[in-house]
Parts: structure tokens; sequence; C-alpha cells
């Protein structure tokens, strides 16, 4: 029987772990806080960040958005992460992305504390856990891994790990985890545009695919036995939904399931995963900071 | 027939293009200069640096080694970094490894000035070459890219597999050939050395770089028929016939060579390279604070 990977039970799992620990903060003092910063009034990303805020308060973290305009300046910006840099109670801080054009995001990114950067995108932290050093890791990758390690893949010594993306969010940071000497997998990554790509996807023990593409892969271009991530969020037309139209990943579920041995499906995957590992990384970093053992 | 990739031929064209940058730069009155930090008296360390001295020299640039004492405490050698961070002289400063065990490598890496860290090993500066954003490449991984273009086998498009995941190669090359960028946009490959999967893996290579630092690891059986083989190894091994020791990469050369495309040997191969991006480095350094 396939197993399927629920995002949604293991992340519900995490989050009751949150609350024990943020309990046990409290007990010491602390209120774990969480900043996030919006710029402009995008749609999705205000959404987005709303949920972030809500899961937070959800289990005891002190949340704060902080809404600056569409023509907020860089300096203006950069002000206000200073700000958050220096503000006690906040211990993780993020940018809502994307950002606005005339903002440069990487400036903006490398003004977060490394000691705050609970998104794991600033250098100092992406170097480091490259590195194999204690470092905050980006939600999605580390979400992949937690699945993984929860349902009992712990042992990946030898095995091939093939990852579809290549991009600073997700293949760069996944492949930082699995290269590590102690995890031990041999870390294909991949393009799209990977010439031949199924001679590659057909040895991995685990694939990992985030493309946006609707049934990128087929149970063709998968081995039996594959333990399958799907990190894809695409929208296809179906009269029987409400709106008319269903978020599909990049993996085409029905087909690659009968020869997978595990499997995660979307929605309801990786997606649930995300949120709650900044909120964990938020816990991590007022532990640091306070010097608590967890 | 297969192709012996030049190393040393190479370093050369890369050397008359850095001397060129050099004198434009006299103009200017700034001399590229380097920093060495050397801790205790290992003579490879010391034969290495004199090899990069030597380099320096040919095309005008200034090289200055601190060796400092076996028993240097922690503090004195960040200390002694510190200074070379504020002195102006220098734009590049590196650090010689190994450290003696009692002093924390990591950490006196990052106290390398970021603007300095020419050997690209401070945190900062390996999460920006992973993000594909500017910063100085480390010079071992460097060179390889540069090999493979100059001798006309770009990554593009091709697949690249390492062999060893050290820091100061294997991690930094995947790093390096997988970013969306020209000379780059490889599908890459890292793998674990310890299984027996190895070999079903390396027959895959187009492009096989042996970094794992074992001498003749890599045997014929392992390489596809016409890839290119890149060897980062340097194993000091004893002659049987002679008893002397000579000097080898992690690739069985001999055999290997007979189903390569192209290979590069050892000595003479890559090596060369590393030197001249270390200089490269350098010079960008000095670019950088005098434009």
């Amino acid at each position: 029987m396939t197993k399927i990977l629920d995002g949604r039970k293991i992340s519900a799992e995490i989050r009751d772990e949150l609350k024990q620990k943020i309990r046990s903060l409290k007990e010491k003092g602390t209120i774990p806080g969480l900043a996030g910063i919006l710029v402009g009034e995008d749609e999705s990303s205000s959404t987005y960040i709303r949920l972030k805020e809500k899961a937070g308060e959800e289990i005891g973290i002190y949340s704060e958005i902080v809404k600056l305009p569409e023509n907020t300046t860089q300096e203006h910006l950069l002000k206000e992460i200073d700000r958050l840099n220096l503000d006690a109670k906040i211990h993780g801080i993020f940018i809502q992305l994307p950002l606005p054009k005339h903002i440069i995001e990487s400036k903006a990114l490398t003004s977060i504390s490394p000691d705050k950067d609970v998104d794991g995108f600033h250098p100092m932290n992406v170097g480091k856990a490259w590195l194999g050093q204690e470092a905050f890791l980006p939600a999605t990758p580390s979400g992949i891994y937690e699945i993984l390690i929860r349902y009992g893949y712990n042992n990946f010594k030898g095995k091939n790990v093939v990852i579809v993306n290549v991009d600073n969010l997700v293949g760069k940071p996944l492949a930082s985890i699995f290269a590590q000497e102690d995890v031990g997998a041999n870390v294909t990554l991949c393009h799209p545009s990977t010439p031949s790509l199924s001679d590659y996807t057909r040895r991995a023990d685990i694939l990992v695919v985030s493309v946006n593409k609707p049934k990128f892969i087929n149970a063709d271009m998968v081995k039996e036995g594959v333990i399958a991530i799907d990190f894809g969020a695409s929208y296809i037309e179906d009269p029987t939904y409400k709106m008319k139209r269903r978020l599909v990943g990049d993996i085409d579920f029905e087909g690659v399931k009968e020869k997978a041995e595990a499997i995660t499906p979307v929605p309801g995957g990786v997606g649930p995963m995300t949120i709650t590992m900044l909120l964990c990384n938020t816990i991590k970093a007022a532990e640091i900071m306070h010097h608590i053992q967890s | 027939m297969v192709e012996i990739i030049d190393g040393r031929k190479i370093a050369a064209a890369i050397r008359e293009e850095l001397k060129q940058r050099t004198d434009k730069l006299k103009e200017k009155g700034v001399i590229p200069a380097l920093a060495a930090v050397l801790v205790g008296e290992d003579p490879a360390s010391l034969s290495y640096l004199r090899s990069i001295a030597r380099g320096c020299e040919k095309i005008g640039m200034l090289m200055e080694t601190a060796e400092l004492p076996e028993n240097i405490t922690q503090e004195a050698l960040e200390r002694k970094i510190e200074g070379l961070n504020k002195n102006p002289k220098f734009h590049g400063i590196i650090l010689q490894l190994p450290l003696p065990k009692h002093l924390d490598t990591l950490k006196a890496e990052s106290a390398i000035s970021p603007d300095k860290d020419i050997d690209g090993t401070n945190p900062v500066n390996i999460g920006k070459l992973l993000l594909g954003e500017e910063t100085f490449l480390p010079s071992t991984p460097y060179g390889v890219q540069e090999l493979l273009v100059r001798s006309g086998h770009s990554p593009e498009g091709k697949h690249v597999v390492i062999c060893g995941r050290s820091n100061i190669v294997g991690k930094p090359l995947m790093g390096i050939l997988v970013q969306k960028q020209k000379k780059a946009n490889a599908t890459v490959t890292v793998c674990h050395t310890g299984t027996k999967a190895l070999p079903s893996i390396t027959r895959q290579a187009d492009i096989l770089v042996a970094a794992m630092g074992k001498a003749k690891a890599i045997t014929a059986d392992m390489v596809k028929e016409g890839a290119i083989v890149i060897d980062v190894g340097v194993n000091q091994i004893e002659d049987p016939a002679t008893g002397k020791f000579k000097l080898v990469g992690d690739v069985d050369f001999e055999a290997v060579k007979e189903k390569a495309g192209a290979i590069t040997p050892v000595p003479g191969g890559t090596g060369p390279v590393t030197t001249a991006m270390l200089m490269a480095n350098t010079i960008k350094a000095a670019e950088r604070r005098n434009t």
C-alpha cells in the first residue's frame, strides 16, 4: 500500500509540540515574537501574511505585521527592518516576497539580522547551512525533510535524491540538507529543462519536484518504490469544483501513486508544512536568544 | 585520441590577462596585494604558498606571508587577521589550511573581511555563491569551472558528477555549476563516495570531477566512454620501483585516459589554475576598491 504523506497531520502534530515549547518559554519569561513585513497591497501576499500571523497567534506566538505602502523607499524599509532587529520582543523577522521592483530584494534580505532571519534567506544562514553549521533553514526544504523524518524515512546514506528545481527557495537549500556528510545522500539538482530528465528521475529513490507544471512527472518517469515529494502548485479547470478550478501539483498523483512507496498529495502535502516550519524557526530563535535548551 | 588538458598552459593564458589588468591598476598607482596567513611550518603549505608567490611575482603582484607560530592562540590569530583587514595595502587575504587542532577554522575564516575574502571561505560569501549573487568564488572550484570552459568543455546542459563533498571543493562546485548562468547551467550530482553504487553514478557523468583525496579511487570501469575527467586530488604516494614519493591524483590516470574524451593530469592539471584564480580574485578585489 502506498503511503500518502499527510502534511496537514504532521503539521498539526508539530504545532502541538510547539505549544508545549512556548509554554515552557513563557514560564521562563519569554514570549516568542514574529514580525512580518508587507510592502504594498498584493492580494495573495496579504492573505498569506495574515495566515502566518494567525498561525503564530494560535499557538501563542506574539505576532506583528508591519504594513508599508507600495511606494515605500528602500531606505525607509531598511530603517523598519533595523527597528525590528533591535526590538527585544521580536525574535523572528520575515519579509513577505515579492517586493515592489524599486526595492533591491537582496539588500532588504541581508538587512535582517542573521539571528532573526527565520526565513533563512540571509547569505550568512545560507552559507552556514551549506557548510553544515547550525543555521536557519528556509521553510520549504526543512518542511520536506521533516515530513520524511516523521514518516520514518531517516536513513539517506547512499540514497539517490533527485531534485527538479535549482531555485534559492527549494532546490539549492534542499541539496544543502541532503548533501551533508552525516546525511550522506547522492544529490542531483536538475533544471526543469535538463536534457533527458527522465533518465534522472527514474533513478531517484527520493524525487522532489517543484516546477509548477501539472502532470510534469508521470508514472513512466519514476521507478517502482520511489518516495515522491510534490511542491508544485497550479490550477486546472474542473467544473465539479465550486470555483470551477482546483489546485494540483507537478506529479500525476493517480498514476505515480501506483508505483510509489510514498507520495505527498497536493493540496495537503508539503504546503501545510511551510508556515509550521516558520513557526519552528521563530521558537528556535527565541530559545537561542535566551540560551534556553529545547 | 584522448585530450590531455594542460592546466599549466591555461593558467599561463589566465596570468597573461591578469598581467594586463595589473598593469592598468599600476597606472593608477595601485599594486594588487595578497596576504597569506600561515600557522606553523607544514612543508606542503609552505611549498603551496611559494608557488602562489611565484605566480604573483610573474605578473607584478605583491604577496606577503605572515608566518605565525604553531602554538598561537585563537585570539591572537583573529587579531592578526583583523590587522590585515584594516591594512589598506592588502586587497586579498587567504588563511592557509589546515590549522593546528586547537584552533577553530570556521571562526578564523569568518574573521576575514568578506571584501578581502578572495578564497571565498567566509560563510557570507559561500551563501552569496549559492544564491547566485556577486562574490569571490573559492579558488579550486572556480579553477575547475575555468578549466572546463577554457578547454572547450563548457558544463552548460551537461551532467556533472562530483565525487567528494568537501566544503572547499565539492559543495561550492555544485553551487557554482548549477546556477542559471553562463559557464554553468549544468545538471549536478554530488555523491557519497562510500557506497557500492558509486560506479553506477560516476558512469553517468558527461563531466566527472574527482575530489575525494584518495589515490587512484576513480578507475576505468567507473568512467563513461568519452567523458571529461577532472582530477582535483593531490596525494603523495611512494613509487615501489624507486622508493621515492610522487604526486598522484584521485584518478587512475593511465587506465582512465584510454576511455576518457579529455582528462587533466596531476600535477599540471587543476593545481596551476587554482593558483591563477586566487590571483584573479585578488585583482578583482583591487579593481572593486579602485573604480
